[in-house]
């Protein structure tokens, strides 16, 4: 494993206790004490922000409002009138990405995003959901989308095949770049906290200065990266009721 | 009416505001090394598919090497697709 202080350590996995249930880990981790608190962070802060219900908001009221409508507004630009339907899972979806990116730039937190794992899961359930809304939708009319209207009718054995591939690929490209991006991140962070320690005399302040800047840095891509995965989860429900 | 008038005077007050304050919150600056990775990452996830399929096609029907190769340039060509797409949706932006 990595040494004492690598800056990759941090992605570590630890369990807190081995557990085994049919020849299987699922043993209670780091990385889902932090799922837990994000969880738990979204739900107490949302419950408890709205709950007064006032007319004119408090300034916490008003930061759960503006996540409603930020999702809400993405959901009717860019899939419609049908969209409604998915906001409690584009919204979850939201949530759960951009707290958990905030909830690991806590330090000492485990960032659970920079996991490809957990990412891919993610991307999985989304793919997988709209791959069943295009049938639920369209039947098997649906395999129609793999189908370029407008192309001689030769091009079609060279075009399918592109067509199903670049399909497929959608959760990987989904799942590596919010994973790459957390990761790239966290470690260029811990990086240069080392040069922090290691440089000599003062000159340890100028890696200090770039840290400050580039945590700020990192909570713009926290953001970023969820609103990334919200609006193209928004386009693939899209393209399940819209063949092209 | 005094009252009116001075609503009006009011209303004027928040236009102006609003007016000000509007143009400059739609920055779209992306950094150079953000747009790179996105491009990037279609690239490579539909390489990764190609290859995926060559490999698999060619464990099952046993046609070692073409499999691959014949997947592999449809890969790179369906993620020459995605990156395409990803342009033409920034463009429409």
């Amino acid at each position: 494993m990595a040494a004492k202080d690598s800056p990759l350590k941090q992605f570590e996995i630890v369990p807190f206790s081995k557990t085994e249930l049919g020849g299987y880990d699922i043993s209670f981790t780091n990385s889902s004490l932090s799922m837990i608190i994000t969880v738990a962070v979204i739900t107490l802060f949302l419950t408890l922000t709205v709950k007064p219900r006032s007319l004119v908001p408090s300034r916490m009221q008003l930061v759960s409002e503006l996540m409603y409508n930020f999702i809400a507004n993405l959901l009717s630009d860019t899939v419609g009138d049908n969209g409604k339907k998915y906001f409690p899972f584009v919204f979850s979806l939201f949530m759960f990405v951009l707290i958990g990116n905030m909830v690991g730039m806590v330090p000492y937190q485990f960032t659970f995003t920079s996991h490809i794992i957990v990412t891919f899961a993610l991307a999985a359930i989304v793919f997988i959901g709209t791959t069943i809304l295009g049938f639920a939708n369209h039947g098997i009319k649906f395999f129609s989308f793999f189908y370029i209207p407008g192309v001689p009718f030769y091009m079609h054995p060279l075009l399918i095949p592109i067509e199903v591939i670049s399909y497929l690929s959608r959760p990987i490209s989904l799942s590596v770049r919010l994973f790459a991006n957390m990761l790239a991140g966290h470690t260029l962070l811990k990086v240069f906290a080392g040069f922090v320690v290691a440089m000599p005399f003062f000159t340890g302040v100028f890696p200090l200065v770039f840290i400050v800047a580039l945590t700020g840095l990192e909570i713009l891509i926290a953001f970023l990266q969820a609103y990334v995965f919200a609006i193209l989860t928004c386009l693939y429900i899209n393209d399940a009721y819209h063949l092209h | 009416m005094v009252d009116e008038h001075k609503l009006k005077e009011l209303k004027d007050r928040i236009e102006t505001a609003k007016s000000s304050n509007t143009p400059n919150t739609k920055k779209n600056k992306e950094s150079g090394a953000g747009f790179g990775f996105k491009i990037s990452t279609e690239i490579i996830a539909a390489l990764v598919v190609g290859v995926g399929i060559g490999l698999i096609v060619d464990k099952y029907l046993g046609t070692k090497p073409f499999g691959l190769i014949i997947f592999f340039i449809f890969g790179a060509l369906a993620g020459f697709l995605n990156v395409y797409r990803v342009m033409r949706r920034i463009e429409k932006q």
